[in-house]
């Protein structure tokens, strides 16, 4: 039953893997200028609803710093702290551990929105990034949701079972 | 005041303000140019790289393969084209020997050290791509090649088609590439390439420091009124500031403009590499400077 949660996080390594590897290959040449789905993200989201906001914090800060530093062009951190903070806001705001399917995918979408404005931002306030907030969101953020969209609907079954197994063993564990 | 004192109480708001100060800390850290990465640093790359080599090469052979297919039409042309440039290569590369011989000749001649006459000896390494990460922000490849194969930071990278970006970081097997399209004027490094024009090689003169997202080009500015440039030609590194090796291809001029004060022209370049579909980079190795 323990090694549940192990086996999750292995999967999350292997989900970022395959951002920068697989789907690359998957995207169409025309759009590859476009998207750079985040699909780790979209996974923490749901680790920070159905399970606890303060994980899903921790698990963005981890894998935002492992992204940070693999693709280390600028400066490192940006992708740590607006993993960490969509998140944790996320579970903070929407403290609903049944969230249905509906609302699981209106917090994918602000989420997304969220994530992309917060990186946004921070390249702005460094002055790195030349493009202005209307382009962006026509052509990066709004292409990028609904990619993260389509995966939350393909992983909402299985990754909603197994954390919410996780969580009610976690109970049982702290009643007895 | 007492009011503050209980803000400051606050065990969760004290957290995160001190998170938010430390991040901004290393972000404003690591923006700057460094000499070289810490240890975990390079250690997470090696490792997270190697992974990465596992996933991609398999995944880019089977969208090669597709693409093979799709291509198979094109292969005859191609080759007839191919035919026409390899004869015409035969018989430069004899007057090229022998312009060689020539110059190095007069080299000698002219008592050059042996630094000197090092300092244009290039070294073409091909590199696979590993991984992409293609944020508009920060748009950068991972590599199979790093400090154990002599890559430095600031080498520029090349495909066949013309001139891709610069290795912003390495570890000791992997290395990063910062791609052209994060290039801009306004950025806390510059990273400014000097270009002149094929066969107008001591007339045209420019930079390319920014490139614009909306129309897919880049700015050449600082040309001179005089300059004979005009549209269609090939535009090359020239050279000069040393970072960055002359004769790489850079793209073709697109049109010419009077810039916005009026006092020089900007010309608008399309790239000649593609930036889509990475499998293999060229990194020209730079000899070493001595100290």
């Amino acid at each position: 039953m323990m090694a549940r949660k192990q086996i999750l996080i292995l999967l999350l390594f292997v989900l970022f893997i395959l951002q920068g590897t697989v789907f690359f290959w998957l995207t169409p040449s025309s759009l590859q200028l476009q998207i750079y789905p985040n699909f780790v993200l979209v996974a923490i989201f749901f680790v920070s609803i159905y399970y606890h906001r303060h994980t899903g914090l921790v698990l963005g800060l981890i894998f935002g710093m492992l992204h940070d530093i693999v693709y280390y062009g600028e400066m490192i951190g940006t992708y740590s702290f607006a993993m960490g903070i969509s998140a944790y806001l996320l579970g903070l705001v929407f403290k609903a551990p049944r969230a249905p399917l509906p609302m699981m995918m209106t917090i994918v979408i602000l989420g997304s929105l969220l994530f992309d404005s917060t990186l946004f931002g921070i390249y702005k306030v460094f002055r790195l990034n030349p493009t202005s907030y209307n382009w962006s969101l026509l052509h990066h953020m709004l292409p990028n949701l609904l990619v993260h969209f389509a995966f939350a609907l393909a992983i909402y079954v299985p990754v909603r079972k197994q954390l919410e197994l996780i969580a009610k063993y976690q109970r049982r564990k702290t009643a007895s | 005041m007492l009011q503050l004192f209980k803000l400051l109480g606050n065990k969760r708001l004290f957290i995160m303000l001190i998170g938010l100060v430390a991040f901004i800390a290393i972000m404003g850290f690591t923006l700057g140019p460094r000499a070289s990465l810490s240890w975990p640093e390079k250690f997470v790359k090696d490792t997270v790289g190697f992974v990465q080599s596992v996933f991609y090469k398999p995944a880019a052979y089977i969208a090669g393969f597709f693409e093979d297919v799709r291509n198979m039409k094109a292969v005859y042309e191609e080759n007839e084209e191919l035919r026409r440039a390899v004869a015409q290569y035969s018989r430069e590369s004899a007057n090229y020997n022998t312009i060689k011989a020539k110059y190095e000749r007069l080299r000698d001649n002219l008592r050059f050290t042996q630094n000197q006459k090092n300092r244009d000896k290039y070294d073409y390494r091909t590199a696979e791509v590993i991984a992409v990460n293609s944020d508009p922000n920060n748009r950068t490849l991972v590599v199979n090649l790093g400090e154990r194969d002599g890559i430095r930071p600031n080498m520029s990278v090349t495909t066949v088609d013309g001139m891709v970006g610069i290795v912003s970081n390495v570890s000791n097997f992997t290395s990063t590439v910062k791609l052209l399209t994060t290039m801009d004027a306004q950025d806390p490094n510059p990273q400014p390439i000097s270009v002149t024009a094929i066969g107008k090689e001591d007339k045209t003169f420019g930079i390319v420091e920014t490139y614009d997202e909306k129309t897919n080009t880049l700015l050449m500015t600082r040309v001179a009124e005089d300059d004979p440039i005009a549209e269609g030609d090939k535009i090359i590194s020239s050279g000069a500031g040393g970072v960055i090796p002359p004769g790489l291809i850079i793209g073709t001029v697109d049109s010419v403009q009077i810039s916005q004060f009026g006092q020089s022209r900007t010309a608008t370049i399309t790239p000649a590499a593609k930036f889509e579909d990475w499998r293999y980079v060229i990194i020209v190795v730079t000899p070493e400077e001595p100290k």
